[in-house]
């Protein structure tokens, strides 16, 4: 199979979705609504393409002033100014199309491709393109007649138009690639997600794909559960544990978590699901790394909190504390960011606290099963052993001994931690549910919180009558 | 009053620039590239030039490059309007009698042309 030559379009996370780039030479629609970020995501790749030393033509008709242009993307990081005019060329084709009609366009495109060697052109304004012709064959032609000059000068062709063609019109059976751009309101917020709709000759990830705007121009965040494709792992091994951090744990799990495995701490608030986080991260070295993924609290209330409970965290050489404040978050940034992150520094120990962030930052939450399958099947290919915490507010009878949806069958292991009352004393309990293909401990032991960190207090000890009950969380 | 050729590929940014001439009394001759620009300015033999920087077949530099090479035209007042190029331009007085920065102000720009239609080239840096 022939591999065709690729061009890379700067823009993160972009290039994955359209199968490996733009292919050399080809063309492609991107289309929206204004504000979509078109115009941001065009002079994006051009500034890229340029910044390898190529040369780029950027076409405009009937759009905002080149100066208003500049003055717009001069908020933007990738924007240089001194390329302008050097290696990106910005031309204004309205005056040849309005007097001389769209083969004149055409020509006077091919003449500047060839007069700058251009390697990437943006032509702006397909809509207005589309206004002067007399019919679907003009569009056709015109179109045709574009690609075939860019292609043979290996030129790749960017159309941009702010009309939702539809599949079947003379534009998008003619170009190579579409790619779709828009912005949805879920609930109160906005959305902005990007479709590639067709790319010749690539494996595209198809389907939508969440994209930013921000001061870095675009990010594209690949949908996860379509972006890694290896969905089968060998289960963890047995061998290999790794400690929990807390000797006693240690105790009824029979030597720590076995590597590559993912443990859910479940219970309410208040429970100690950060603080057992904390305990498995103590444990973080050069041979294991570690990284706490939390929603919740911030790196200095963290590491305080370790402080008062006399749990002893590692320095920032070997363990890093990530905080995603709850708010606006996307959910397939977020898997990006752990993933990468877990990747650059061989992360081999993390809490997650806790999985309700993820959860709160699904627009679809009917995706959150295949997410967290492919996240976690991930951090297993990783070798990752994993903490997540995940916060329970249900009264606790309804759910005890019970996987919680959407993460029901994906983990390895469950701990539950809750609070029960024993006469007029109030207890936090842990109780393992489940070690998969392992033995534990299967008694509720209390759980207190010392200067030393957690430790566990057996039945006979705390309850010996057997006589304490449940009670719902706060 | 006078000939000026405004040369921009950008038609509404022209145009704009040509009302306001021909509202000061000027004749005003648009080409909405480098090429057009330069054959405008051999027919209609203009007293200024004012010229964008990026156009199609010859950019603004290109044409004025020509102009000063052709002894017939060589004293031609050009003035530079850009949105990017100014800090190239500027070093380049051989060229441009004025450089502008896109966007500019009305006062600015007639305040320039009047200066280079009443005293000629060399009236002032770009």
């Amino acid at each position: 199979m022939r591999d065709l030559g690729r061009v890379e379009s700067g823009v993160a996370g972009l290039d994955r979705v359209l199968g490996g780039g733009f292919v050399e030479g080809a063309s492609y629609i991107f289309q929206g609504r204004p504000g979509a970020g078109k115009t941001i995501l065009s002079n994006q790749i051009a500034f890229a393409r340029a910044a390898l030393g190529e040369k780029v033509l950027y076409v405009t008709l009937l759009s905002e002033s080149h100066d208003r242009l500049f003055q717009n993307l001069s908020t933007l990081k990738f924007f240089d100014h001194s390329r302008v005019g050097q290696n990106v060329i910005y031309l204004s084709a309205f005056s040849t199309l309005r007097d001389e009609g769209l083969g004149a366009v055409v020509q006077l495109l091919r003449t500047e491709i060839r007069r700058h060697d251009a390697q990437l052109l943006v032509f702006d304004g397909l809509l207005n393109a589309r206004d002067r012709a007399d019919n679907n064959l003009d569009v056709k032609t015109f179109v045709a007649e574009l690609q075939g000059q860019a292609a043979f000068a290996r030129c790749t062709t960017l159309f941009l138009t702010s009309t939702e063609l539809d599949d079947a019109s003379p534009e998008h059976t003619m170009v190579d690639g579409v790619v779709d751009l828009s912005e949805d309101l879920v609930g109160v917020r906005g959305i902005r997600r990007l479709q590639v709709r067709k790319a010749r000759g690539s494996a595209m990830i198809g389907g939508l794909h969440q994209y930013e705007i921000s001061d870095r121009g675009i990010t594209v965040y690949p949908r996860l559960e379509a972006a890694i494709q290896r969905q089968w792992f060998d289960a963890p091994g047995l061998e290999h544990r790794l400690s929990s951090g807390c000797a006693d744990l240690d105790e009824l799990i029979h030597g720590g978590f076995p590597a590559g495995s993912l443990t859910l701490a479940s219970g309410p608030t208040g429970t100690g699901k950060t603080t057992l986080g904390l305990h498995f991260l103590s444990a973080a070295s050069a041979e294991e790394p570690g990284l706490h993924f939390g929603f919740f609290e911030t790196p200095q209330r963290l590491a305080q909190k370790a402080q008062n409970l006399g749990i002893q965290l590692p320095g920032p050489d070997v363990l890093d504390l990530l905080w995603h404040p709850m708010g606006e978050n996307l959910l397939d940034k977020l898997g990006s960011q752990l993933l990468e992150h877990v990747e650059a520094r061989k992360v081999r120990r993390l809490v997650i606290d806790g999985m309700g962030g993820f959860s709160r930052a699904a627009a679809t939450p009917q995706r959150l099963t295949e997410f967290f399958a492919t996240l976690i099947n991930r951090l297993r290919d990783m070798e990752v052993t994993t903490l997540a915490t995940w916060e329970l507010r249900e009264p606790l009878t309804s759910v005890a001994g019970a996987p919680v949806e959407p993460l029901s069958a994906l983990h390895d292991n469950l701990i539950l931690l809750r609070r029960v009352e024993r006469g007029h004393d109030l207890h936090r309990t842990i109780s393992i549910q489940k070690m998969r293909d392992s033995d534990f401990n299967t008694s509720t032991h209390a759980l207190r919180f010392t200067s030393r960190g957690l430790t566990l207090v057996s039945p006979s000890q705390w309850d010996p009558e057997g006589i304490a009950r449940e009670v719902g969380s706060i | 009053m006078a000939v000026i050729v405004v040369a921009d590929d950008e038609f509404l940014l022209a145009q704009m620039l040509a009302d306001l001439l021909e509202d000061e009394g000027h004749e005003v001759f648009m080409a909405q590239n480098g090429r057009k620009a330069l054959d405008l300015v051999r027919r209609r033999g203009p007293a200024l030039l004012v010229t964008d920087f990026m156009m199609p077949m010859l950019n603004g530099m290109e044409v004025a490059t020509e102009i000063r090479a052709d002894p017939a035209l060589h004293d031609l007042p050009i003035v530079l309007v850009t949105g990017a190029q100014g800090g190239i331009a500027r070093d380049r007085s051989d060229l441009f009698d004025a450089v502008l920065d896109k966007p500019y102000s009305h006062d600015a720009l007639l305040e320039v042309v009047a200066r280079l239609l009443e005293r000629g080239r060399g009236t002032g840096s770009p």
